[in-house]
């Protein structure tokens, strides 16, 4: 019975999209269709021919990804297009090796907290699963509960487990949510969204790289993959700033990106690793002295190669990078530094803990789990515990669990309940949504 | 089928508004400064830099396999229907994406009564602290100076220079 569920993490930024009961989702693709650029499609007629086609969801991570339009059927993380939505869903069922007949299998569907409660997007979602697709039943859950419920199993003595209850932090591609889970259930009063997330950190550094080296406007994909692999979370800004201002090799944050030519590389990469993570000695100095000493002989030793590295290389399309790769995950923690005004991570944890029951406000301290893409930036945990500490009472504890592989901790978890005995019971069904409706079988997800 | 109709008792034209984020911006404040920020955070939320307009009209031709029989279908009983003007309308309302905002429109959540949590209920609010670091949009770093036309900060003269030549004013509608 439960190999017949399929869990569909149905993110604005990546579909997760496996098998209920296994350990790792089949595929984790891109939400979007993506068309190459009309302006830069090639010119001969054989070549815009095949590079015309519409890309959809896993044919993008392995196309070329210059100049590709997207288009995602999600908007500030809610779906708004359900017919978009329809053909990427469409396409996933038919490639990837799912059960082949949907009739006879359920969905575990994950949604935003509040998706249910705006008619507009949950009519075309119930109507997406049960008319277009036939599924036999359905049952939609948020992300947080699903995150609280791996936590939980994966670790049974820890205070997730215990006191069944957690903060849910899950900073994802199109917004942040923070999100109380007590009893397995999240409290919806105690949700508190921060918009931004992953997709306006990515534009904010495709604004700044294009205005201050070369236009990336259209390369979303590749400016994702710099977002990734360069930026970091600062635990000193000022510092950072002074160190990114200075010249030559005490620039401890400048580093090179080489742009994707289209002939012998395809794909763009950071220039120099070594020189890329130059900056992570800051961190270590006080834990090793001698591993910067050590650095600090490796660096005079490759003083040739450094000075071949400065030139920047115009036959190359390439960009150099320096207090950007701090300032842009920043934005997490200080969205009014951006003109947003909105609170920063660490007060948006403190006013959602607040708003619960004061008896809970210990243990949601002590069990803050961090989920999504976006809490990848090295030392994100860090970072959110010092900015919390001083907001919090002295007496009680903080502690910052990040799960193993964030993206998939939603899938994990829905995988764990769609296995579990309960599942079907809890379930709409097909019938269920033709006799009452979307909005009275809605009513039975929400507590 | 659904009962949600009867909820949402105010009627709405079947017309989209097509009003730009820019515009919106725009008549909600008369003010540069303003202006020029919101719609610098509208554009973070952009998937392309460029709005297509031309991309509902060749929609069709974007459908995945040409064999789908219900596309096929689809497009007959579209070629054999009389086209009205009205008809049309509704077809490219349906078809054009509809921008999240306007679904939120449409829900019309401020009716509801305050202690019932919603979206808008769920941001995270105005932070505690008004002082906001400044940094120069130029180039990044602490910046004390702001641009008196737009608001814009920057850090010293030639970022000025560059800020005047290039995007001052940019975002105004």
């Amino acid at each position: 019975m439960s190999s017949n569920v399929i869990v569909l993490d149905n993110g604005g930024g990546y579909i997760k999209i496996g098998v209920g009961g296994e350990r790792e989702p089949t595929a984790v693709v891109p939400n979007c269709t993506a068309r190459p650029n009309s302006s830069t499609v090639g010119t001969t007629a054989a070549s815009s021919a095949s590079t015309k086609k519409l890309l959809i969801a896993d044919e993008i991570t392995a196309a070329d990804p210059t100049s590709l339009s997207l288009r995602r059927p999600h908007d500030r993380g809610y779906l708004v297009n359900p017919d978009l939505q329809r053909d990427i869903w469409s396409h996933l069922f038919r490639s990837l090796p799912l059960p082949s007949d949907l009739s006879v299998s359920s969905l575990l569907l994950t949604q935003p907290p509040f998706a249910l409660s705006l008619p507009s997007v949950r009519r075309p979602l119930f109507e997406l699963v049960f008319e277009d697709f036939n599924f036999r039943s359905l049952y939609v859950s948020d992300s947080a509960s699903l995150v609280h419920l791996y936590e939980a199993s994966r670790n049974p003595n820890g205070v997730a487990s215990r006191t069944q209850c957690s903060l849910v932090v899950d900073c994802g591609f199109s917004f942040t949510h923070s999100v109380p889970v007590f009893q397995n259930f999240s409290l919806n009063y105690g949700i508190k969204r921060l918009d931004l997330g992953g997709k306006a950190l990515t534009n904010f550094l495709k604004e700044l790289v294009s205005y201050r080296a070369i236009n990336v406007m259209d390369e979303t994909l590749i400016m994702d993959d710099v977002k990734e692999k360069l930026c970091s979370v600062s635990l000193d800004v000022p510092r950072d700033l002074q160190i990114a201002r200075k010249s030559g090799k005490d620039n401890l944050f400048r580093c090179t990106y080489v742009l994707p030519d289209g002939v012998t590389h395809t794909k763009g990469f950071v220039k120099d690793m070594d020189e890329a993570q130059r900056y992570v000695t800051l961190y270590d100095e006080a834990i090793s002295p001698k591993a910067v000493a050590e650095e600090k002989i490796e660096q005079t030793n490759v003083m040739g190669k450094y000075e071949d590295r400065r030139r920047i290389d115009l036959t190359k399309n390439e960009f150099n990078l320096t207090n950007e790769r701090f300032l842009v995950p920043e934005m997490i923690f200080r969205p009014a530094d951006l003109g947003m005004n909105e609170a920063g991570l660490a007060e948006c944890v403190v006013r959602s803990i607040n708003s619960c029951n004061p008896l809970l406000h210990p243990v949601l301290y002590e069990s803050i789990i961090l989920t999504g893409g976006s809490t990848l930036f090295p030392r994100f945990a860090e970072r959110l515990e010092r900015e919390l500490r001083p907001l919090v009472p002295d007496d009680y504890r903080v502690k910052i669990t990040t799960l193993e592989d964030p993206i998939l901790g939603v899938w994990q978890g829905g995988s764990l309940l769609a296995s579990s005995p309960e599942f079907d019971a809890m379930c709409v069904s097909k019938a269920d949504f033709e006799e009452l409706g979307s909005a009275r079988c809605s009513r039975r997800f929400v507590q | 089928m659904d009962d949600d109709m009867s909820t949402s008792l105010r009627r709405m034209s079947s017309r989209t508004r097509k009003v730009a984020g820019k515009m919106a911006a725009a008549l909600a404040s008369s003010d540069n400064r303003t202006q020029a920020a919101l719609a610098r955070l509208e554009a973070l939320e952009n998937d392309n830099a460029a709005v297509e307009a031309v991309e509902i009209i060749d929609d069709d031709e974007a459908s995945l396999d040409d064999e789908d029989q219900a596309y096929i279908q689809r497009k007959q009983s579209m070629n054999m229907k009389r086209k009205t003007r009205q008809g049309k309308a509704r077809e490219n309302a349906k078809k054009a994406a509809r921008t999240f905002l306007e679904l939120l429109h449409e829900a019309n959540l401020e009716s509801l009564p305050p202690h019932v949590p919603s979206y808008l209920k769920a941001a995270v609010g105005p932070p505690s602290s008004t002082s906001r670091r400044n940094l120069c949009t130029v180039c990044g770093f602490t910046a004390n100076y702001t641009c008196v036309r737009c608001g814009v900060r920057f850090c010293c003269i030639q970022c000025q220079n560059i800020h005047n030549d290039t995007r001052c004013l940019k975002f105004v509608a």
